[in-house]
């Protein structure tokens, strides 16, 4: 393709890391091109999704109308009159009979903040209900949840990611950031050097890998034990003494409680539970705490970072607190060359979890139950405080609520796939199918908006104004670089229109930056106070790290000073493993593990239409031991049949020896038969709401039977 | 059971305050604080409860007194539990509810737990015998409380010999840990080696462990103790010999403590005897968890009571009575049922040596014999001495039932797991060896035109190859054709080695 012009600098559309990318439009076919650009994240760096993005902006599959379906249950093109004012009429209806929070929104984190502040907006003053949740949930929340009660804010990476290149160690916890997040790599590589990169993961992931030949150390748990581990790697830190008594004294509370409750993980307990040796608990311990002292001094220090491997559970938020609590023991956060942090996951996962898109909450990332919040809120919106509704149901509660009585009867969804991404997908897709409406706006006929009375094309990253804030919640510019297709809309416009035809209050702008001026206003003085932002600052380049105050600067590095609770002082919470828990005597089947492919992103609504991509991961692989499978009788690439009580998935078998024989990994990309959410189920965390994703008891079977050919059956025959 | 006083708190007494008391107090706490329950906490040392299995660390130093801690006396006082610690229980009046305290003090129960305990055995030693006292003489002791773990500490301070008697896990573990930290030891076991009756073959390759540990270890019957100004100076053996040393550690195992049970007319038999929600038999309103507790109901059909439930001396147990109680008890003031299902069924002792250059464990059945001929047992074994290794892995019907395992700590740690959960193993027991081997560290290295050379971007290495050969001499260029080299960067070694092959072939 030819290019024109010098290209738009902007970012990628996946995932939080936001590697700078300068996007071409060329000159035949309305397509782009795309190429890495240098920034402090990716260093010019990109991976094959980033590469291979503007692939989708001219797909043949791209929507191009709006869609109704028609009486005899087919969906066809439709004029946007048409179909808003029937949105419009519909949720009329429905709030008549059954109440205003029979209307719902579900969002996502690939939202730019304009559109994911608006929508918060959209739901609370246009369609006056309580119930907005979004797909944030069942990716930051338990992380989310852990750093507001420790640090009493809630910014994925509190530090610039370059911060990393100097450590001398790193813990990495369940988080395979080689695949899902490939130019991240780069700055591993001083602790790698220095031996200090530990990777805890039951799989030997090509992140754990990255510790191969002495760069570190790989701790292989078994699902579901992180919590353990983390009390256990604690416990050594406070039996020998190595934690910072000063840090301790001076800017935490907390302690006595949280080491009275770690004499009880001793290393050798710990491994009991885990599978990891005691000794490579102390060693791991051991080698944080010299990385913690070495950053104390000044010198390259030690940093704690978490993924969705320990957080996306049902004890998710006491598990990442463990993690914070060993960081804060260690003397980690709020100084200047140590930390703790998470890597938060999509694209715009931090700032779309600060604006008002989750059920208890309102911009700026305030309590949606804070009188002052509230007030401040209904201030800048010209609306009376009771206008604004109370708290919603978090995400796995909504989506249960779908079709029920006094549930859910008609639903909006904003940049989610949730036939593919929510868990115990099955009953999801029942939910769905039993509303009276169903409005979905995606670019593409996403699983999820297959299902939809009315579906709303909207506009692909490189079509749009916007912002996005990444992992280490510094604000980054969107920009525009090719012309969207004649019939597709921006959400705010369709926000804008609806809000109109529904007669709301308040400003709904099409205009992006109009929005955005707006939701700098909304979070003065909240958490994520953006109120000194407008995008003449951010065009100019500068490095956005909220809070960016009005009349202030960023703040690359948080809790250099203080903590943001009141006194200023971080908290060790204790937490333990719930006793139920503890060393139940049922005989364990395999336990699922879910997660992502280098080569595709979330429900694989876009990357499944990448050739480049799909060709190389075209069919869910279910990965699984050699040894695991010569028991089940299962040979390479044979078609497997995995099934929980919840449902059951077919996929390829693909043996490994990288992967715990107690442990088999599906990655949650595909649909339809192939889809990994059939098995999760609908356990969730009691603070935050995550569900539990990443162990699931399962059963794996070969569709088609090969007697006789494994070598238990060959032992048998000699026996 | 119903509260005589209808509206006020109904009082629980518990009698210790170990490891197992105050879990159980941590989970009556929300009673507590609800105004439901009144609690009084009864213990005898004067530190609160502290993690037992942790003291030969702080006995040599590795471990601070404050880190075992396990309750806070000041914190439960404050939410309104009554705390007496440095205080017995000399009486229990069952038919008056009522204990009575060594200060004269009586406190009426509705409801009394016994959480007493073990105590260490002290063997029949001449020179010990000191006129019927309990008092051993000065440099003899147990490794059992924190004052025990304090003379430890201080003869180890003075680089006096310490000799610990004793070849159970106990003496093993106080053994390496005194050895670990510099002190001289010496170790005196009965049998062949230490653990042998639990480790097998494997006993001999951990008593070459811990000689190479620096630990002296001698097989022999102890007959006395040889003081020297009233103080302990050596060990004498049944052969005539004399281990010299500064301190003797007594490592022979542990008793349940039931002398107040049996007094107040409990039915004891090695531990007190409970039924299987952990009552006391033949008695109202009595309880018994942790190492005091025998589980045995009278219904000799019980399956949660059928094998040998004599205590085990083990802190997990008894942690797992400690939650079950605690989580009934609150279910039943909550007003809910019981959503308790029962006591966990009790499985075979986990043993797990608790060193740091010296991995041991084992559970279960270890004595089968691999060559037997017995309907659905499987024994493996697989010994290298040489290399300080042996495992011994028992199944029945393919389930894990006993195993030994010395020297290979992921094999160790990975088959404990495997007995915890009562998996079955897989046909391949080797495989399980092979978690302490080498070969899965070595990074597989690419080759062949086929393969990923560039996983961020997808690039194979004939790819790379290719542009190498259409005139790219650099990383950058090759990146720049290719996207090769593109994400994380971890590959630019591997392209200079194209490059440079290509023109190394060239020249």
């Amino acid at each position: 393709m030819e290019q024109t012009g010098p290209g738009q600098q902007t970012h990628c559309p996946y995932c939080a890391l936001q590697c700078a990318m300068t996007v071409s439009a060329s000159t035949a076919g309305g397509g782009a091109t795309v190429a890495g650009r240098d920034f402090p994240t990716n260093r010019g760096g990109l991976c094959r999704k980033g590469w291979s993005a503007a692939d989708l902006l001219r797909h043949p599959d791209r929507l191009t109308a709006p869609l109704l379906r028609g009486s005899d249950g087919v969906l066809r093109e439709a004029p946007w009159d048409d179909v808003l004012q029937l949105i419009s009429n519909r949720v009329r209806t429905i709030q008549a009979a059954h109440g205003r929070d029979a209307v719902a929104v579900f969002g996502g984190g690939g939202l730019t903040n304009e559109k994911a502040y608006t929508l918060g907006k959209f739901a609370r003053l246009a369609l006056r209900t309580s119930r907005i949740d979004y797909n944030g949930r069942f990716c930051m929340s338990s992380a989310a949840a852990a750093g507001n009660r420790a640090f009493g804010v809630d910014r994925g990476l509190p530090f610039p990611l370059e911060d990393l290149d100097a450590a001398s160690v790193i813990l990495l916890l369940g988080s395979n950031a080689a695949d899902t997040m490939p130019p991240f790599v780069q700055h591993l590589r001083g602790a790698r050097g220095a031996g200090g990169l530990v990777v805890v993961d039951p799989r030997r992931s090509a992140t754990a890998r990255l510790a191969d030949q002495g760069k570190g150390i790989h701790l292989q748990p078994t699902p579901g034990t992180d919590l353990a581990l983390l009390l256990g790697l604690a416990h050594v830190v406070v039996a020998e003494g190595l934690e910072d008594r000063a840090f301790l004294e001076e800017r935490t509370i907390g302690y006595d409680d949280v080491a009275r409750g770690l004499a009880r993980w001793w290393p050798e307990r710990v491994q009991s539970l885990t599978g990891v040796p005691a000794a490579s608990i102390r060693a791991t311990a051991r080698l944080l705490a010299r990385g913690a002292r070495s950053g104390a001094d000044g010198g390259p220090g030690a940093y704690i970072l978490t993924g969705r491997g320990i957080e996306q559970h049902a004890d998710g938020t006491d598990t990442t607190t463990a993690a914070i609590n060993l960081a804060l023991l260690l003397g980690l956060p709020g100084t200047s060359h140590s930390g703790y942090g998470t890597l938060t996951g999509q694209g715009n996962g931090q700032g779309g979890r600060e604006h008002g898109q989750k059920a208890d909450q309102l911009p700026g990332y305030r309590k949606i139950t804070d009188p002052a919040g509230r007030a401040h809120i209904a201030n800048v919106w010209g609306v009376p405080e009771d206008a604004i509704p109370g708290p919603g149901l978090p995400a796995v509660e909504l989506l249960a609520a779908l079709g029920r009585p006094d549930g859910v009867r008609c639903l909006f969804v904003h940049g989610a796939n949730i036939a593919v991404s929510a868990p115990n997908a099955t009953t999801v897709i029942d939910g769905l199918r039993s509303l009276d409406l169903l409005v979905v706006s995606d670019f593409f006929l996403s699983e999820t908006a297959a299902l939809a009375d009315v579906v709303l094309p909207v506009l692909q990253w490189a079509e749009e104004e916007g912002t996005i804030t990444n992992l280490e919640g510094r604000v980054l510019r969107r920009r525009a670089a090719v012309a969207p297709p004649e019939s597709a809309r921006s959400e705010l416009w369709i926000m804008q229109e609806l809000a109109r035809l529904l007669e709301a209050p308040s400003l709904f702008s099409e205009d992006p930056e109009t929005m955005f001026n707006e939701l700098a206003r909304a979070s003065a003085g909240g958490l994520a106070d953006y109120s000194g932002l407008d995008y003449d600052l951010l065009d100019g380049g500068t490095a956005a790290y909220w809070p960016y105050p009005m009349g202030g600067t960023g703040t690359p590095r948080l809790f250099l000073d203080a903590f943001a609770h009141p006194g200023g002082r971080a908290a060790l919470v204790r937490v333990a493993p719930q006793a139920a828990t503890i060393g139940s005597n049922v005989p364990a089947p395999l336990l699922l593990a879910t997660g992502r492919l280098l080569e595709h992103y979330q429900s694989g609504t876009q990357t499944r239409r990448v050739s480049e991509l799909l060709s190389a991961q075209p069919e869910p692989r279910l990965q699984l031991h050699p040894v695991t499978a010569d028991g089940l009788g299962i040979a390479q690439d044979d078609r497997v049949v995995v099934t929980s009580e919840n449902g059951e998935a077919h996929a390829l078998a693909d043996l490994t020896a990288d992967i715990r024989q107690d442990t088999v990994f599906l990655a949650f990309h595909y649909a339809e038969a192939g889809s990994a959410n059939r098995l999760t189920g609908s356990a969730t965390d009691p603070i935050s709401g995550m569900p539990e994703f990443k162990t699931t008891p399962v059963r794996v079977a070969a569709l088609s039977a090969h007697p006789s050919r494994s070598l238990a059956d060959k032992l048998e025959v000699n026996a | 059971m119903s509260n005589p006083e209808s509206g006020a708190p109904e009082r629980i007494v518990i009698v210790g305050f170990g490891p197992v008391a105050a879990r159980l107090v941590e989970h009556l706490e929300p009673l507590v604080a609800a105004g439901k329950v009144a609690v009084t906490v009864i213990g005898q040392e004067k530190e609160a409860a502290y993690n037992r299995v942790l003291v030969a660390d702080v006995a040599v130093g590795r471990s601070r007194e404050a880190a075992i801690g396990l309750a806070d006396p000041a914190a439960l006082m404050a939410l309104g539990v009554d705390v007496r610690l440095d205080t017995r229980v000399a009486q229990v009046d069952r038919p008056a509810r009522q204990v009575l305290l060594d200060d004269g003090e009586v406190i009426t129960y509705h409801r009394l737990v016994f959480a007493t305990g073990s105590r260490p055995i002290l063997p029949c030693l001449e020179g010990m015998d000191d006129g019927g006292s309990q008092a051993l003489p000065a440099g003899v002791g147990f490794l059992r409380d924190l004052d025990d773990a304090r003379a430890v500490a201080t003869a180890l301070a003075s680089r006096e010999r310490i000799v610990v008697l004793g070849g159970g896990i106990l003496g093993i573990e106080a053994a390496i840990a005194a050895a670990e930290e510099g002190g001289r030891v010496t170790l005196v076991h009965h049998g062949r080696s230490p653990m042998e009756r639990l480790l097998g073959e494997g006993a001999l390759v951990l008593a070459a462990a811990l000689r190479n540990a620096g630990i002296a270890v001698v097989a022999g019957t102890s007959t006395g103790v040889h003081l020297a100004d009233g103080r302990f100076a050596g060990l004498d053996l049944a052969d005539g010999t004399r281990i010299d040393g500064g301190r003797l550690v007594l490592a022979c195992g542990v008793r349940p403590r039931t002398e107040l049970a049996e007094e107040c007319g409990l039915d004891v038999a090695d531990g007190v005897l409970v039924d299987h929600t952990l009552r006391a038999v033949n008695a109202e309103g009595i309880w018994a968890i942790g190492d005091c507790a025998e589980v045995r109901c009278r219904d000799s059909s019980c399956p949660a009571c059928t094998e040998d439930t004599a205590p085990q001396g083990l802190i997990g147990p008894g942690w797992q009575q400690a939650d079950y109680l605690g989580m009934a008890w609150a279910a039943e003031f909550a007003g809910v049922p019981a959503s308790v299902v029962g006591l966990p069924e009790r499985r075979d002792a986990v043993l797990v040596l608790k060193a740091r250059g010296v991995d041991a464990v084992t559970a279960g059945e270890t004595d089968a014999d691999p060559w037997a001929v017995q309907p659905g047992l499987a024994v493996a074994v697989w010994a290298d001495p040489g290399h300080g290794r042996y495992v011994k892995i028992v199944t029945r019907d393919g389930v894990l039932t006993g195993l030994v395992c010395v020297g290979m700590p992921r094999t160790g740690a990975e088959l404990v797991l495997l007995f915890e959960r009562g998996s079955e193993l897989p046909a391949d027991r080797s495989s399980l060896l092979r978690l302490d081997s080498a070969e899965g560290v070595v990074a597989a290295i690419p080759s062949g035109p086929d393969a990923t050379l560039c996983r961020c971007a997808g690039v194979t290495r004939g790819a790379v190859a290719d542009s190498v050969v259409n005139g790219c001499t650099s990383v950058p260029d090759v990146s720049a054709s290719t996207r090769a080299g593109t994400g994380c960067g971890g590959c630019h070694e591997d392209i200079k080695a194209v490059i440079e092959q290509h023109f190394a072939v060239a020249v």
